[in-house]
């Protein structure tokens, strides 16, 4: 090997290994708790959703009213606000133990975008005709089977856009988890600022989420392509 | 004996009367074809006698069994209802099929589900699955879309679509079939593809209710034209007596409005 070229790069090759190794892997451990709270949010989320969507739907007077305050109030205020209040307010209000910090940011997560799926679902259910109801009620479906063999199908293709933006905006909203100092990577990334008085680190974070985001992007394009086969 | 007798129907939407008591009697095999205004409430009245809509008053007589009764003690179970209405099946102006589903997938899939609830089904399912889809194939075959077993409603034209809908009525064995307005909804130059399926159902004596616009084919294929104003049957008869000599007003208007 010629021997001045190496020595040139000698000094990257010990910054690559001395200090973007181990600040990549720093971060890493931070991304794993964004992605297991994106993970979880989701989880959890998705179908509780659904259920606050039939809430919201029931014919029941005061339960849909009762749960369309609820989504108003949730969606009408910051998640910021809502994860300050539901890692503290407990302990304000009763003098409970404070939540696992984790913990409390996946509450405030879950239902909050529980809410925002809320409403998606109500929009994809309400915008399903009267008419594929009917044709399943004229030819002896359950109300059940028209549910899960008719619309729910036809739901799922009209929701996919829609929640695939909501879905990559949960992947970048998981970095508020901070403000209660959730060990999330933007956390991770500013420790650098104060430890060595690095700022490319939490710059550095950025590629993290193009990453994700772009893989969610290519996954949800692959699901709407698999669905194209029909339109309703 | 009558099939369907349908007694003194009265239906409400709000305040205004849409049916105002509307006796009608139909045999078995007989096409009835009903003819009439927009907004004189032909659908209306499909709509109640198939439990689509549940009428106000009057009842509903199906083979000498009484099947609605707007002045029963106890309303129908949903469970009572569904057996009910596949007595009936039920052509929609708009098709109204499921557009996940190839066209033979919409034929089999609540004849599927229905058989489900047999009790040999879980012995005989293989058998049972298989008689369905013979069925369904021969309908679809017999409805011209032998080679559209495997297209999804999108892929197929308003004519097509509507053929497949009839199929999917049909396969479930109704003992009475209720298209509403089934062309409506198509180009002129292809009702005619769906009008010769249903000539064909009246050729082998299935009973029919046919609201249409259609004239010369009420003529065609009823034995019966019912003309209905304003929420009664205003006049009835032959398609002869009916669309030729006309005696009413409202009538003549509204069948020289139709022939321009
Ligand atoms: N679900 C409904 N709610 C309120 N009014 C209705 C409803 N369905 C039909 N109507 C009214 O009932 C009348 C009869 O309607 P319809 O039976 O559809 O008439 P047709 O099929 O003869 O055109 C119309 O005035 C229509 O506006
Ligand atoms: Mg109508």
């Amino acid at each position: 090997m010629p021997l001045r070229p190496f020595l040139r790069g000698l000094p990257y090759m010990t910054w690559f290994l001395n200090t973007f190794l181990p600040i990549t892997n720093d971060l890493l451990v931070g991304f794993r708790a964004t992605v297991k709270l994106f993970s979880l949010t989701l989880l959890f989320s998705l179908p509780l959703g659904l259920l606050i969507s039939f809430g919201s739907m029931s014919k029941i007077k005061p339960i849909s009213w009762l749960v369309r305050t609820i989504v108003w109030i949730i969606r009408g205020t910051p998640l910021m606000l809502q994860l300050i209040v539901i890692y503290y307010g407990p302990g304000l209000l009763f003098n409970m133990p404070l939540m696992e910090r984790f913990l409390a940011a996946l509450v405030a997560f879950v239902i909050n975008y529980a809410c925002y799926f809320s409403e998606i679902y109500r929009g994809g259910i309400e915008s399903i005709s009267k008419g594929q109801y009917e044709a399943g009620q004229v030819l002896g479906l359950t109300k059940t089977q028209t549910f899960f063999k008719v619309v729910l199908l036809q739901v799922i293709k009209r929701i996919i856009p829609p929640m695939s933006n909501e879905i990559i905006t949960l992947v970048k909203d998981t970095s508020l988890a901070r403000i209660i100092a959730v060990y999330e990577i933007i956390w991770s990334a500013e420790r650098f600022i104060k430890l060595k008085g690095l700022i490319w680190p939490l710059f550095y974070t950025g590629a993290f989420y193009l990453v994700f985001c772009g893989v969610l992007t290519l996954l949800f394009g692959y699901i709407e392509k698999k669905m194209s086969y029909f339109r309703s | 004996m009558a099939i369907l007798e349908v007694k003194n129907i009265v239906k409400n939407f709000g305040k205004t009367t849409v049916l105002k008591g509307i006796d009608m009697k139909v045999e078995k095999g007989e096409v009835v074809s009903i003819i009439g205004s927009s907004g004189s409430g032909k659908t209306t009245l499909l709509r109640c006698i198939s439990f689509l809509e549940k009428a106000d008053g009057g009842e509903i007589v199906l083979n000498g069994e009484t099947i609605f009764d707007a002045n029963a003690a106890k309303q129908l179970t949903s469970a009572e209802t569904r057996k009910r209405q596949l007595k009936f099946g039920f052509v929609f102006q708009n098709f109204n099929l499921f557009p996940q589903y190839t066209a033979f997938e919409n034929v089999v899939l609540a004849p599927k589900l229905i058989a489900k609830e047999r009790p040999d089904f879980k012995e005989n399912k293989d058998k049972i699955y298989a008689e369905i889809e013979e069925t369904a194939k021969q309908l679809l075959c017999r409805a011209g879309l032998q080679d559209k077993f495997d297209n999804y409603p999108c892929e197929l034209s308003g004519g097509q679509q509507q053929r497949v809908a009839i199929c999917r009525a049909l396969a479930l064995n109704p003992e009475i079939m209720l298209f509403d307005e089934p062309t409506s909804a198509l180009d002129p130059e292809i009702t005619n593809e769906v009008l010769k399926v249903i000539k064909s159902l009246a050729d082998e004596h299935m009973t029919m209710i046919i609201v249409t616009h259609e004239m010369a084919f009420a003529m065609n294929v009823s034995d019966r034209v019912i003309f209905m104003d304003d929420g009664v049957i205003a006049e009835e008869g032959l398609p002869e007596e009916v669309l030729k000599n006309p005696k009413s007003k409202r009538l003549k208007e509204f069948l020289s409005n139709v022939r321009m």
